[in-house]
């Protein structure tokens, strides 16, 4: 059984202007151990995709028009909320660009670390390394050792100080480490990270990259990474589907998909990334898919 | 001959105050910098967030002073001109915003955002409400907007149209020289190849200098012939591209380049250190 099995998936966004279908029939199967890069231009729906496996749009504006996500054989879009928040944070570990799984700039980190330590060791205690029935008491004392085990493991120094830190003290690589350690805490099977490393530098891309590839291995975990940069795939992805307007264009192996492309688009979105002997002029953009606004 | 030259800056910013008199120790955002860019060519600046890119611009536009040294455009000494010969000179040195989204006015239309810096420099640039409109639209064509856009509001308009309306509107009071701080960086990389191209046909027709400034080392080394490479305020290094990329000398550079994703799966370090079982 896949660990993670979209299958059809279609869906819906009401706004003032009524409904649109935003996704139209995605199909993605993701096992233990592989890295799916999820890629494409803004707006075409990867952040929806991510988003919908969490079941984190509300709804409305969402509504599901076809298809099942199935978790290990459970279609989550069949599951209720108590049960989603079961997966959420424990089985499921997620980082959105969005204020549901983001550092809360009001409490310290350790407090959220803890938090979802705690939600975590509630709905299955072996998470804390505790026996079913554990005393609310252990699960508050092994959560807090947890976090900051979580902390050292994805290489903030000094964790037991900086779990008393606020968010605002942190450079964005520690706070991106931190949100890692958040969405790993509760030994997760699968991690849907959406655009983990945009807003870093590439040093610290690097050293995000390393670390969750040495998570993947360690833990063997599948990954669903969306990212917008196709740099960023080649690296550490075993796998990448193309997004374009909310349809999966072509997917596959990496390797297969960055070196042989069977698709005009994934072509062009190749090419226009610059590489060390592109010449001047030689860069193309996507000027036959007009896809600006404005019309 | 160099166009601009920037010899010896350093920009300290003061410390916080500490007591009636007292302040705490500044911090050195620019440290004897030097760079030189002759007329007609592509400068690159890159460094990482911090680094103090954007500081220089500021310098260099005299928003800020200057802790030491002197900054050279087209043989003025820039922070010695009387503010009145600053503006005026001020037309001939433009700059492009990195944020599309922030760097426009929502409540201007299209054209008085372009032609803004037309009135703000009328005394250069002498022209009528109408001629002023005549050549907003040959802006607009230019960077490959359309008339029909002419009226609209920024929020109408995708990241990309934005910023080639940013650089409409950068161009508008005839500039030799444009500063561009990460102008690409907040777009789709399918977008961002457009603006490149539009940056290069613009500078081959308007004989511009540009100073460009990125994260991205592969869009320097596109766009430019020369390139510095800033660390903490400090250039560590600069050269022309090909040297600079091919064979660093810098430690920091080095890293630098190591550390670029690159779009070709065969160069990951991950995959190299992987099984082969994935491959087959
Ligand atoms: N709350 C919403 N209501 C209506 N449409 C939305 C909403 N959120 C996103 N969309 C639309 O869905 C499409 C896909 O969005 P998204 O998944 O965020 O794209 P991506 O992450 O690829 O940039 C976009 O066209 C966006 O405008
Ligand atoms: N007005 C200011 N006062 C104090 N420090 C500043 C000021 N402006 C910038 N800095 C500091 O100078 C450094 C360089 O900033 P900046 O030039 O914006 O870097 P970059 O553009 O390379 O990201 C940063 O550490 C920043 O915090
Ligand atoms: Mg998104
Ligand atoms: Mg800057």
């Amino acid at each position: 059984m896949a660990l993670l099995d979209i299958e059809n998936l279609g869906l819906a966004m009401t706004s003032f202007e009524g409904e649109t279908q935003i996704l139209h029939g995605i199909d993605l199967t993701i096992e233990r151990g592989e890295i799916w890069g999820m890629v494409g231009e803004t707006g075409s729906g990867k952040s929806l995709t991510g988003l919908s496996v969490s079941r984190l749009i509300p709804s409305p504006p969402g509504r599901y028009t076809s298809g099942a996500i199935r978790f290990e054989g459970q279609d989550l879009l069949q599951a209720d909320e108590p049960a989603m928040r079961r997966l959420r944070g424990r089985r499921i570990g997620m980082i959105f660009q969005d204020p549901t799984t983001n550092l809360n700039p009001a409490f310290r980190v350790g407090t959220q670390l803890v938090d979802v330590a705690l939600h975590a060791g509630r709905a299955d205690p072996s998470v804390l390394g505790l026996a079913p029935g554990a005393s609310a008491r252990a699960l508050k004392a092994a959560a807090k050792a947890r976090a900051v085990e979580m902390l050292d493991h994805v290489g903030i120094t000094n964790p037991a100080e900086r779990i008393r830190s606020y968010p605002h003290e942190l450079s964005g690589g520690m706070k991106q480490r931190v949100l890692i350690a958040m969405a790993m805490i509760g030994k997760p099977d699968l991690l849907i990270a959406d655009e983990p490393t945009t807003a870093l530098d590439v040093s610290v891309q690097a050293q995000i990259l390393r670390l969750m590839h040495a998570l993947v291995h360690e833990r063997d975990i599948g990954v669903l990474l969306i990212t917008h940069n196709l740099g960023v795939v080649a690296q550490i992805c075993t796998h990448v589907a193309v997004m374009f307007r909310g349809r999966i264009l072509e997917k596959g192996p990496v390797r297969a998909v960055l070196k042989h492309p069977s698709h005009a688009y994934t072509k062009a979105l190749l090419d226009a990334v610059p590489r060390a002997h592109t010449k001047r002029g030689e860069l193309r953009g996507l000027g036959g898919i007009d896809m600006e606004a404005a019309e | 001959m160099s166009f601009l030259r920037i010899e010896n800056v350093s920009k300290v910013f003061p410390g916080a105050r500490q007591g009636l008199f007292g302040r705490a120790e500044g911090f050195r955002a620019l440290d004897d910098v030097s760079l030189s860019i002759p007329r007609g060519a592509s400068f690159g600046l890159v460094g990482e967030s911090g680094s103090g890119k954007t500081t220089l611009t500021r310098c260099i536009l005299r928003l800020e002073t200057l802790s030491a040294g002197k900054i050279w455009f087209d043989g003025t000494d820039l922070h010695q001109l009387p503010p009145q010969a600053m503006r005026r000179l001020r037309s001939r040195l433009q700059i492009v915003f990195q944020d599309p989204y922030a760097s426009l006015d929502p409540r201007m239309t299209i054209h008085d955002i372009i032609a803004e810096p037309m009135v703000i420099h009328a005394d250069t640039m002498p022209l009528s409400a109408r001629q002023r409109t005549e050549r907003v639209l040959e802006l607009l064509l230019q960077v490959g907007l359309r008339s029909e856009h002419l009226f609209r509001y920024p929020h109408e308009f995708s990241g990309g149209q934005r910023q080639r309306i940013g650089i409409a509107r950068a161009l508008a009071a005839k500039p030799e020289f444009l500063i561009l701080d990460e102008p690409t960086s907040a777009l789709d990389v399918s977008v961002q190849a457009d603006v490149l191209n539009l940056l290069h046909r613009l500078q081959d027709e308007l004989g511009l200098t540009y100073f460009f400034i990125s994260h991205d080392l592969g869009v320097v080394r596109y766009v430019c012939d020369d390139v510095a490479v800033i660390w903490r305020g400090k250039l560590v290094e600069q050269g022309p591209v090909e040297r600079i990329f091919d064979s660093p000398q810098n430690d920091y550079t080095r890293m630098l380049l190591d550390a670029m994703p690159d779009p070709d799966p065969d160069l990951s370090p991950f995959r190299r250190a992987q099984t082969t079982g994935e491959i087959a």
